[in-house]
């Protein structure tokens, strides 16, 4: 009710400028999808119509190759392979992100070690060394190893970028929680295992879940990493649509693709969204 | 070029520390198939002990991934062996690949490209570092649909592949015609260019109408290599430009392509974009569709001898597109070709690939789903197969077959392709002051260190 209540009393609010900035602000992120979605549904849509000039469901019939949508969504086009290997190979990284940034976080917020700051600048590195180069140089270690174009070679790249994104995230609520619930179920008489699972945990929860996401929507992003270390073999939806898109053209089939490809991340967007607003953002972050 | 840099440094650096390896029974199994000791039932046997295929090609065409699909997948697999096709932005990464894997001593058996869809600078490459299978061509039983006999003229396209001796390393896959469409809704037939200079004066009446695909991109060297034969100033069009860099020299080279190269230069202001100072080159054939689709160009050149008609079935080309001779007597004619490289992983089930790939039955197929023209030669078929083959083509708009062959160029020696290429990106596209002679020196030479 309470929220309700703020809710409606926020819109009411809201200025003039402010609604002015607010449909700008949509507009921005929903407008490219429109063209996308008209040419996604297009068979010859040339300058200067406003609308395609033939539309794909007229030469539908006509044409002996599956044109546009029919494409997207038949397996020539790949993209249920794509999409496979895309929510594994992220949900995979994201779980052994965190096991990995978890600990790592817990210690970087509440221990304080000799070179600390110089560490915590160590971990932030690989977001700063481009990833091509990173990209060249693991390739040629996984080649000898034998993993390059495997799907273990693509998750420990992903690691890669994500690892610091995470320990970030994670030290930030390390920090926020305090040591004071735990001690004080250690002091009620709760083993280690038990502060773990009913103390610490469900009130990190909405930071790791904030963490996760951010993990998996980087991980589904990643282009470079993967087109280098998967040598085409594993497909993803970043390198099956640049290899649509990469003619600098977008054609009906390149456009359903497109679409296609925004879909784990906006579902992934809906159903996490109520969670992460009322619970990470709430009391996730030092609050 | 940076990226094939990248390739051969890889390469380089892990050939420092990598130990050799080798597949035994691969290996003996290359060395028997080479020397022509085993017969084809011997490896047909292995191909399908080895199961699979990897075939590396580009996969930026929506029909011709479905054909490989729908048609040459089915058919591997009643051979026994499953097609893995896969697909990629561009061939050199698969060069790439093969020599990153090379270097790190992975010989045959051992890597993970089993055939590459090529020509070119890319089939230049491998053979330059020694990274194909060897000469597998002649020996594949559809050999027969393809003239090898050297007296034939006809031959040079299948032994040749941009002047470098294909030597039987590389198997025929399918024809090109380097052809210029033009969009007849915004073009009169009286106004069509068919030579170099009728197409200055029509940009001259309509300037930015026309664009070529920039150098490096091989579409964009070609079209640059059509317009130097067409002012070789000895008036002998291609023939010159079939010697290597070596036989010729970089003082005649020089000599031979400065009219040409005058000329694009000089056409550069009446290009796309060229009133503003800088023409907007686009970067390979795709953008260059969408360029003539969207009517900001009339004219579009590139290889395709059924463009017109593959771009009409896809949308991809406006609906007065058409075909027309240009330029007369210089559209350069080629082939590209399937490459086995020498640590091709299956090499039985790569053999197998190859030889179904020249059945006349595939090649109709092909063209029949993609527009590609025959690597085949249809000289040498029954006549039903020829017949077949023909009737299969989806024919041309406003020109016939008969004066596309009339004015046909073989393409130019890959050693000279890129001296052209060099000196094309810095007199034309840096303007660079130096006379054409001093660049293509240099060029020449950083090209042999």
């Amino acid at each position: 009710m309470a929220r309700k209540f703020s809710n409606t009393a926020l819109n009411n609010q809201l200025s003039g400028f402010q609604k002015v900035y607010l449909i700008l602000i949509v507009g921005f992120i929903l407008g490219p999808f429109l063209p996308l979605i008209i040419q996604s549904l297009a068979f010859r849509w040339a300058w200067p119509d406003l609308l395609p000039g033939t539309w794909w469901m007229e030469q539908r019939e006509v044409s002996r190759m599956p044109l546009a949508w029919d494409y997207v969504l038949s397996p020539y086009s790949r993209i249920l392979e794509a999409t496979i290997n895309t929510v594994v190979i992220g949900s995979i990284v994201t779980v052994i992100c965190l096991a990995i940034c978890l600990p790592a976080a817990r210690v970087l917020a509440r221990e304080s070690f000799r070179g600390k700051s110089g560490f915590e600048f160590f971990l932030s590195l690989p977001l700063i060394v481009p990833e091509a180069a990173i990209g060249i140089a693991l390739l040629m270690i996984f080649i000898r190893m034998g993993i390059a174009g495997s799907y273990l070679g693509i998750i420990i790249a992903h690691l890669i970028p994500t690892i610091p994104y995470m320990i970030r995230m994670l030290t930030a609520v390390y920090q926020g929680l305090g040591k004071d619930f735990e001690e004080q179920a250690m002091i009620l008489g709760a083993s280690r295992w038990q502060v773990l699972r009913l103390v610490t945990l469900p009130m990190l929860l909405p930071g790791v879940v904030a963490g996760a996401l951010f993990t998996f929507l980087v991980s589904t992003n990643i282009f470079l990493l993967t087109f280098f270390l998967g040598q085409g073999k594993i497909i993803t939806l970043p390198t099956l649509l640049f290899s649509k898109i990469s003619g600098g053209t977008l054609d009906a089939s390149a456009a359903g693709i497109t679409l296609i490809v925004t879909l784990p991340g906006v579902i992934l967007l809906i159903i996490s969204e109520r969670f992460i607003k009322e619970e990470a953002f709430g009391k996730g972050f030092g609050n | 070029m940076r990226k094939l840099a990248l390739g051969v440094s890889i390469a380089a650096m892990l050939a420092a520390g990598a130990a050799q390896a080798e597949d035994p029974a691969a290996t003996e199994f290359r060395e028997n198939f080479l020397a022509g000791d085993l017969e084809w039932s011997a490896v047909t046997e292995r191909a399908q002990s080895e199961g699979t295929v990897n075939l590396y090609y580009w996969g930026g065409s929506d029909p011709l991934n479905v054909w490989m699909d729908s048609v040459v997948a089915p058919a591997m697999l009643e051979l026994g062996v499953t097609l893995n096709p896969v697909r990629i932005t561009g061939t050199k990464d698969a060069v790439d690949l093969v020599l990153a894997e090379l270097g790190s001593g992975k010989m045959v058996g051992e890597g993970s490209v089993d055939a590459i869809w090529l020509n070119g600078e890319n089939f230049s490459t491998l053979k330059k570092q020694d990274a194909l299978f060897g000469a597998f061509a002649p020996l594949l039983p559809n050999a027969t649909n393809i003239e090898w006999d050297e007296s034939d003229p006809r031959s040079l396209l299948n032994l040749r592949d941009f002047g470098v001796l294909t030597d039987g390393a590389e198997v025929p896959w399918s024809g090109e015609q380097y052809v210029c469409a033009v969009n007849t809704d915004r073009v009169s037939a009286d106004e069509v260019p068919h030579t170099f200079e009728e197409m200055r004066s029509y940009l001259e009446a309509n300037p930015g109408k026309f664009i070529y695909v920039k150098p490096p991109h091989y579409l964009g060297n070609t079209f640059v290599q059509e317009a130097i034969y067409a002012h070789n100033p000895d008036g002998t069009g291609a023939e010159p430009f079939q010697q290597s860099l070596d036989e010729l020299g970089a003082a005649e080279l020089a000599r031979l392509i400065t009219p040409g190269l005058d000329y694009l230069k000089n056409l550069e202001p009446l290009l796309l974009g060229g009133d503003s100072g800088t023409p907007r080159y686009p970067e390979d054939p795709n953008a260059l569709d969408g360029l003539f689709l969207n009517g900001e160009v009339n004219f579009n050149c590139k290889f395709g001898l059924y463009a017109v008609s593959t771009g009409l079935s896809q949308g991809t080309y406006p609906e007065g597109a058409q075909e027309f001779v240009f330029p007369e007597g210089n559209m350069i004619k080629n082939k590209n070709y399937l490459a086995i490289p020498a640590n091709a992983p299956n090499p039985a089930a790569a053999l197998v690939l190859a030889d179904y790939m020249t059945t006349v039955e595939a090649q109709i197929s092909k063209l029949e789903f993609t527009g590609m023209p025959a690597g085949i030669d249809p000289w040498l078929l029954s006549e039903e197969d020829a017949a077949a083959l023909a009737a299969a083509s989806p024919g041309h708009t406003g020109v016939d077959a008969s004066e596309l062959d009339a004015n046909i160029a073989p393409d130019t020696n890959a050693t000279l392709v890129d001296v052209i290429e060099a000196t094309w990106l810095e007199y034309i596209e840096r303007d660079s002051t130096d006379s054409i002679e001093t660049i293509v020196t240099r060029a020449a030479e950083n090209l042999n260190q």
